[in-house]
């Protein structure tokens, strides 16, 4: 029952530095942390932290027990953070965290979807850093058949330019 | 690869793929019949008999009232942001018919490489004549011959739309503004109706429908502010930069 606790404990302090982490990758991740991508990122990335917090809470539980603690996958329950309901799980190898994986992280109050896709004032030579010499076709807002004449996207057209 | 441009629902569709006249009269097909259901400006369309009242909603084609339907779901996804009617009442489906139509469209162009330009909105598939991604420049709303930036359509985003007030003047109806906070607005999505809806009901609903819809959908966007400031969620720092 100890090294249960433990190990929950253990996931629930994963799951904050997760949170964290959550944070500090905020303004570079590129998708929103709802994908599966991005999910199993945060996860792997975090397991640096995980394991130096993890381990130190390990310990303590272990002080305790008559053992290390089992090898194995052990899942948390669903935590209610600041940043959304999220359910992580420990993996544990030698009585170690050595891998901490978000398994489940809902939408619901879409904080934390809201801080990473957030959109935040850029400069004008920042996008153009893109290669927009490179463009196959011409994006933007509607434009009538008389309009058409004079956009960009005539001049391809004209041109028998394809990407 | 081949280019081939055609007028239709009062704009131009460029069409990048392979040469072949039967898939091209199907797109063309798609979109006139578009244009002959749901244009307001024909007096003949389903949709302007329904204006007129001389045709009752529940009577309309299965096509219409599926278009509706998606456009009052959208309506309530945005908060009202988006909406199939106008001021005074009239259904006015232009916000939905014509990435609706491209949808279609892109079904009738199945998989493959293709690249869909309908009036400055882009629908693609598979990868441009040299394998790479699909490109899509983006007009500089202050100076329409200028590109504020090229985004490749990448990871499953294969729509991009754009909605402002650059050229028709303020097609979008703004709730209870005198204008539009944005000048302009790009939306990357996996599909083309919602880039094209989210898009119209950013551009609606300012920035307050921005924090809104960049938190709920899985998008990526570019706005234009009318004072000429840019801002961009994190998937479009990442295609600028890459």
């Amino acid at each position: 029952m100890r090294r249960r606790a433990a190990v929950a404990s253990v996931i629930a302090s994963a799951g904050v530095l997760i949170a964290g982490f959550q944070i500090g990758s905020a303004v570079t991740a590129g998708r929103t942390p709802s994908t599966t991508g991005t999910g199993t990122t945060s996860g792997g990335s975090a397991s640096n932290s995980g394991t130096s917090g993890g381990t130190s809470s390990g310990s303590t539980g272990t002080t305790g027990s008559s053992g290390p603690a089992k090898d194995g996958t052990f899942t948390g329950a669903t935590e209610q953070t600041p940043f959304g309901p999220m359910q992580v799980a420990a993996v544990i190898s030698g009585g170690k965290i050595t891998d901490v994986k978000v398994l489940q992280k809902t939408n619901q109050g879409g904080r934390s979807v809201q801080i990473s896709n957030q959109a935040d004032p850029m400069l004008r030579s920042e996008v153009l850093q893109a290669q927009s010499a490179n463009v196959s076709t011409i994006g933007g807002a509607t434009y009538t058949s008389e309009g058409y004449l004079m956009s960009l996207q005539a001049a391809l057209d004209q041109a028998g330019f394809t990407g | 690869m081949t280019r081939a441009t055609f007028e239709t629902m009062g704009t131009v569709v460029s069409l990048d793929g392979p040469e072949s006249p039967a898939l091209l009269d199907a797109v063309r097909a798609v979109f006139d019949a578009a244009d002959r259901r749901f244009s307001l400006y024909r007096p003949d369309s389903e949709l302007r008999r329904i204006a007129d009242g001389s045709l009752e909603l529940l009577d309309a084609s299965a096509e219409l009232r599926e278009v509706y339907a998606t456009a009052l779901g959208w309506r309530g996804e945005t908060g009202g942001a988006f909406t199939p009617h106008r001021p005074d009442g009239t259904v006015d489906l232009n916000g939905i018919v014509k990435a609706w139509a491209m949808a279609e469209a892109g079904r009738a162009l199945g998989d493959g490489d293709w690249c869909l330009n309908v009036g400055g909105d882009v629908l693609v598939s598979g990868a441009a004549g040299s394998g790479a991604p699909w490109v899509v420049g983006i007009v500089d709303p202050a100076d329409r011959a200028g590109l504020l930036t090229g985004l490749p359509l990448v990871g499953g985003r294969r729509a991009a739309a754009t909605s402002g007030s650059a050229e028709r003047g303020d097609h979008i109806w703004t709730r209870g503004r005198e204008a539009a906070e944005f000048a302009q607005v790009t939306v990357l999505a996996d599909d083309i109706v919602t880039a094209d809806v989210l898009a119209t009901a950013i551009v609606s609903g300012g920035s307050a429908t921005l924090d809104d819809l960049t938190a709920r959908f899985d998008i990526d966007v570019l706005t234009v502010a009318r004072s000429g400031e840019l801002r961009a969620t994190p998937g479009i720092r990442e295609l600028v930069t890459r």
